[in-house]
C-alpha cells in the first residue's frame, strides 16, 4: 500500500507540474516578479519626459542669493532622490520679459526678492504643471536658501551654520527586550516589509486550495475515483493528495523566491538606472530593522513564522481535500473555495492593521485562531505585541485543528468522495459527518 | 470463486439492496439483471468494497474482499471512469500500478489488448481526443489489464455499435477461457442470454428470478414457435393454448403456453405450404416481461 501511496503523490505532483500551464505561469511569474523588482530600471530604458534636463530661469532680484540657492537645490535634488538634472540659468530680464519668454517653454522660472518681514519672497513660474517631485525639491531648496540668508543675516558663522543644518544624531536604546518597541521604524515593516512577505503566502494558499479541490473534483466527475478507491483505501488517497498539495506549494513557494533573487541581483547589478540607490534602500530599511530592535527576536519569529505556515498548509490542505471530497461538479467547488478564501484574506488583512491597533485584545484573542495564525501570529510577533508563550498557544491550537480534521475529516472524506447525491452541498457535508463508523 | 450471502443495504428508509445471494464459480459468467434503481450498481459496489453492506458477506475464495484482494479483480464501471486529460498508456499505467502491477509488464499488456482492439495509434493519444467506443475500449483495458480473477462489468455494451460488440464479446469469451468469473449487467437481453450461464433478476433490490439460465428457461412453459409460409392467422388464433400470433417481416411468431400445444398448431398449418416450423424457449426478455411486468429492453 505504501508504494501506491507513493505512486499517487507522486502522480498528482507530476500532473500539476509536468505541465505547459505550470511552465508558462511560472515564466510569467518570473516576468512579473523580477519587472516589478527592475520597474524603475525598465522605465528608464524605454525613456520618456521624465528623463529629460529640468532648465530653471533664476531672476534674482536680491542680487546676492543666486550663491544660496544653487547650493540648496543641489542639497535638495539629494534629499529627495531627484533623478533629473536641474540646470539653473541666471536671467537679467525684467518679470514681464520672463513671463513672455517662459510662454510655450518648458523652462520653469524662479524670481527671488527681498522680503523685509519674511528675508525672502519667491516665485515659481511656469508655463504647465510641474510634477511633484521637482516642485517639491523647488520649494525645499527655496526654504533651505531662505532660513541660510536669514542665518547670514543674523552673521552667524558657516561652520556654524553648517551644525545648525546637520541632521540630530540618534542613539536608539530600547531597554526591555520584551517590550514593545516605540519605534516609528515598524510603520514602515507594517507598511512596505511584512506586507511583502506574506503576500506569497497568501498566494501559495491559494494554489494549495486550488490544487487539491480541482484534483478531487475531477476524479470525481469524471468516475475515476470508484475505480481509483476500489484499489486504494480513501485514506491512502487522502494523503497522498495532501502531501502532493504541499510539495506542490513548497516548490512553487522555492521558485517565487529564485525569482525575487534573480530580480534583486539583476537590479543590483544593472547599470541602468542607480544600483547604489538600491542598495541605499536596502541598507536604510536594514537600518531601521536594527532599530527597531526586531533584530534580536529573529530567533524567535523565523522558527515560529515557519512552523505555523508549515501546519497552517497542513491544515488548509486538509480542508480544501474534505470539502472538495463533498463536491460533485466546479459549481460546488467555487462554493467551497470561497469561504477558506475569505478566512485566508481576514487574515492577511488583519496582520497588516495590526500595527494600526496597539495592544488590540480583538486582534490578540484572532492571532490565536488557526488558519488566521499563520499570518497574524507573526506580524504581532514581529511588532512585539506578543511572545513565546502566545506563539506556543497558536501552533498548539493549529495542531489540535489538524488533528481533529484528521481524525473527523477522514469520516467525511470517505463519504464524500463516493457520493453524488444532489441534495446542496452544506447539507451533504452535514450528513456525511454524522455517518456512524 | 465470489460467493455474495445475504447482502442488504439500505440508504435511509430506502432498501436498495435486500438479503441478495449468489455464487460465481471460476470461468463462469454471471448476468445481473434490473431496471434502473434495481440494486445493481449498489451490488457491485459491494462487491469491490466501495460500500459496506448493512448485514451479509461478499468472498472471493473464501476471503473477505478488501484491499489485500482488490488487486485480483477488475472492474469497469459503467460511467467512463477515465482520466481524460491522460494519454491511453498514461491512465493505462495509471490504473495498472493500483492494481500491484510493475510498468514493464502494463506496457507489454497494453501493447497486446490495443492490438486485439485495432487501436495501437491511440497509445499516446490523450483520452479526451478518442471517440466514445474507443474510450470504452480504454475502459475495458484499464479493467483486465491485470488479469483478474474476478472482473465486474457493469453495462459494458452500452453505446457500443455491433463490431464493438463483437470485440467485446471476444475478449470477455477470452477471459473466461483463461479462468476469470465474469459478473455484468446489460440492458440488452441478447447479452446475457449469450454469455450468461447463471442470472438474477432483482426489482427493487430484491431476487424475483434467479438460477442457471438453461434451467430457467426449462421451468418457464412457455414457447415461441417461428412459421414461415402462407398461413391463416385467424385459424392458428383458434387454438386452444395459443397465447397470441405476431406477424413479423418475414414469418409469423406464435406464442404458445407450453410444448402440450405445438401438435395443435402444426395440425392447424399442416395443409397450408410451410416453410419454416421452428419450436424454440421463450427469449429472456419474454421472462423478465412475465416476471417485472414491463420489458427490460429500454
Amino acid at each position: 500500500m505504501t508504494s501506491k501511496f507513493w505512486f499517487l503523490a507522486k502522480q498528482s505532483l507530476n500532473k500539476k507540474i509536468k505541465t505547459k500551464w505550470f511552465a508558462l505561469a511560472n515564466l510569467l511569474l518570473a516576468v512579473v516578479i523580477i519587472g516589478l523588482l527592475n520597474l524603475d530600471s525598465i522605465i528608464h530604458f524605454f525613456g520618456g519626459d521624465f528623463s529629460s534636463d529640468i532648465q530653471i530661469v533664476l531672476l534674482d532680484k536680491t542680487g546676492n542669493s543666486e550663491d544660496v540657492f544653487r547650493p540648496s537645490l543641489a542639497l535638495a535634488e539629494e534629499s529627495f532622490g531627484l533623478e533629473r538634472k536641474i540646470i539653473v540659468n541666471v536671467s537679467s530680464q525684467s518679470l514681464d520679459e520672463l513671463k513672455e519668454d517662459l510662454k510655450e517653454s518648458d523652462k520653469i522660472g524662479v524670481v527671488l526678492e527681498r522680503d523685509s518681514a519674511h528675508y525672502l519672497k519667491a516665485a515659481v513660474i511656469s508655463n504647465q504643471k510641474i510634477d511633484t517631485l521637482s516642485y517639491q525639491t523647488i520649494i525645499q531648496a527655496l526654504n533651505t536658501s531662505k532660513t541660510q540668508i536669514a542665518m547670514r543675516d543674523a552673521d552667524i558663522a558657516p561652520e556654524e551654520l553648517e551644525k545648525i543644518m546637520s541632521n540630530i544624531s540618534i542613539d536608539r536604546i530600547i531597554l526591555d527586550d520584551d517590550a514593545k518597541s516605540e519605534d516609528e521604524a515598524m510603520s514602515l515593516i507594517m507598511g512596505t516589509v511584512f506586507p511583502t512577505l506574506i503576500l506569497p503566502f497568501f498566494m501559495l494558499v491559494v494554489f494549495l486550495v486550488q490544487m487539491i479541490g480541482t484534483e478531487i473534483n475531477e476524479e470525481k466527475s469524471t468516475r475515476s475515483m470508484e475505480i481509483i478507491i476500489s484499489n486504494v483505501s480513501p485514506k491512502t488517497h487522502f494523503f497522498s493528495k495532501v502531501l502532493a498539495s504541499n510539495a506542490f506549494v513548497l516548490i512553487q513557494g522555492i521558485l517565487l523566491f529564485l525569482y525575487s533573487g534573480i530580480g534583486i541581483l539583476i537590479k543590483m547589478s544593472s547599470n541602468v538606472g542607480s544600483s547604489s540607490d538600491f542598495t541605499g534602500q536596502i541598507s536604510s530599511i536594514w537600518d531601521s530593522l536594527s532599530q527597531s530592535g526586531i533584530m534580536n527576536r529573529l530567533p524567535v519569529i523565523i522558527p515560529a513564522t515557519l512552523i505555523l505556515m508549515i501546519l497552517s498548509f497542513i491544515a488548509y490542505s486538509l480542508i480544501a481535500g474534505i470539502l472538495a471530497s463533498m463536491t460533485v461538479n466546479m459549481e460546488d467547488f467555487q462554493q467551497i473555495q470561497t469561504p477558506i478564501m475569505m478566512i485566508c484574506l481576514l487574515g492577511y488583512y488583519l496582520s497588516i492593521m495590526a500595527g494600526m491597533f496597539d495592544g488590540s485584545i480583538f486582534i490578540r484573542v484572532l492571532s490565536y485562531v488557526p488558519l488566521l495564525s499563520c499570518l497574524l501570529t507573526p506580524a504581532l510577533l514581529v511588532i512585539g505585541q506578543i511572545g513565546v508563550i502566545d506563539v506556543g498557544i497558536s501552533i498548539l491550537l493549529l495542531i489540535l485543528l489538524i488533528y481533529f480534521m484528521t481524525k473527523y475529516g477522514l469520516k467525511i472524506y470517505k463519504v464524500g468522495i463516493l457520493n453524488y447525491s444532489t441534495d446542496k452541498m452544506w447539507k451533504r457535508l452535514w450528513k456525511a459527518a454524522r455517518v456512524k463508523e | 470463486m465470489l460467493e455474495v450471502k445475504k447482502i442488504s443495504k439500505s440508504y435511509g428508509n430506502h432498501l436498495a439492496v435486500d438479503q441478495l445471494s449468489f455464487k460465481v464459480e471460476k470461468g463462469e459468467i454471471f448476468g445481473l439483471l434490473g431496471e434502473n434503481g434495481a440494486g445493481k450498481t449498489t451490488t457491485f459496489r459491494i462487491i469491490m468494497g466501495l460500500l459496506e453492506a448493512n448485514s451479509g458477506t461478499v468472498t472471493l475464495d473464501g476471503k473477505k474482499i478488501d484491499y489485500s484482494v482488490t488487486d485480483r479483480i477488475g472492474f469497469v464501471t459503467e460511467e467512463r471512469s477515465l482520466l481524460t486529460k491522460l494519454t491511453v498508456k498514461d491512465q493505462i499505467v495509471y490504473y495498472g500500478i493500483l492494481k500491484g502491477m510493475p510498468e514493464e509488464e502494463i506496457l507489454k499488456r497494453l501493447d497486446t489488448w490495443l492490438e486485439k482492439f485495432g487501436i495501437t495509434e491511440y497509445k499516446n493519444r490523450k483520452i479526451k481526443e478518442l471517440s466514445k467506443g474507443n474510450q470504452q475500449k480504454i475502459q475495458f483495458i484499464a479493467g483486465v489489464i491485470n488479469t483478474p480473477e474476478l472482473l465486474i462489468l457493469d453495462e459494458p455494451f452500452s453505446g457500443l455499435d455491433p463490431i464493438n460488440v463483437k470485440m467485446f464479446q471476444e475478449a470477455i469469451l477470452e477471459m473466461k477461457e483463461r479462468g476469470c468469473s465474469i459478473i455484468f449487467s446489460s440492458h440488452q437481453m441478447e447479452h446475457i442470454e449469450l454469455f450468461c450461464e447463471k442470472l438474477v433478476i432483482l426489482v427493487h433490490g430484491q431476487v424475483v428470478l434467479g438460477g442457471y439460465l438453461k434451467d430457467i428457461k426449462k421451468e418457464y412453459r412457455k414457447k415461441n414457435i417461428f412459421i414461415q409460409g402462407d398461413i391463416s392467422v385467424e385459424k392458428i388464433k383458434k387454438v386452444s393454448g395459443v397465447v397470441d400470433v405476431i406477424s413479423n417481416a418475414e414469418e409469423y411468431q406464435v406464442k404458445i403456453e407450453s410444448d402440450e400445444v405445438v401438435d395443435s398448431v402444426f395440425q392447424a398449418v399442416s395443409k397450408s405450404k410451410i416453410r419454416k416450423f421452428v419450436v424454440e424457449e421463450a427469449s429472456l426478455n419474454e421472462i423478465f416481461i412475465e416476471k417485472v411486468g414491463e420489458s427490460y429492453d429500454k
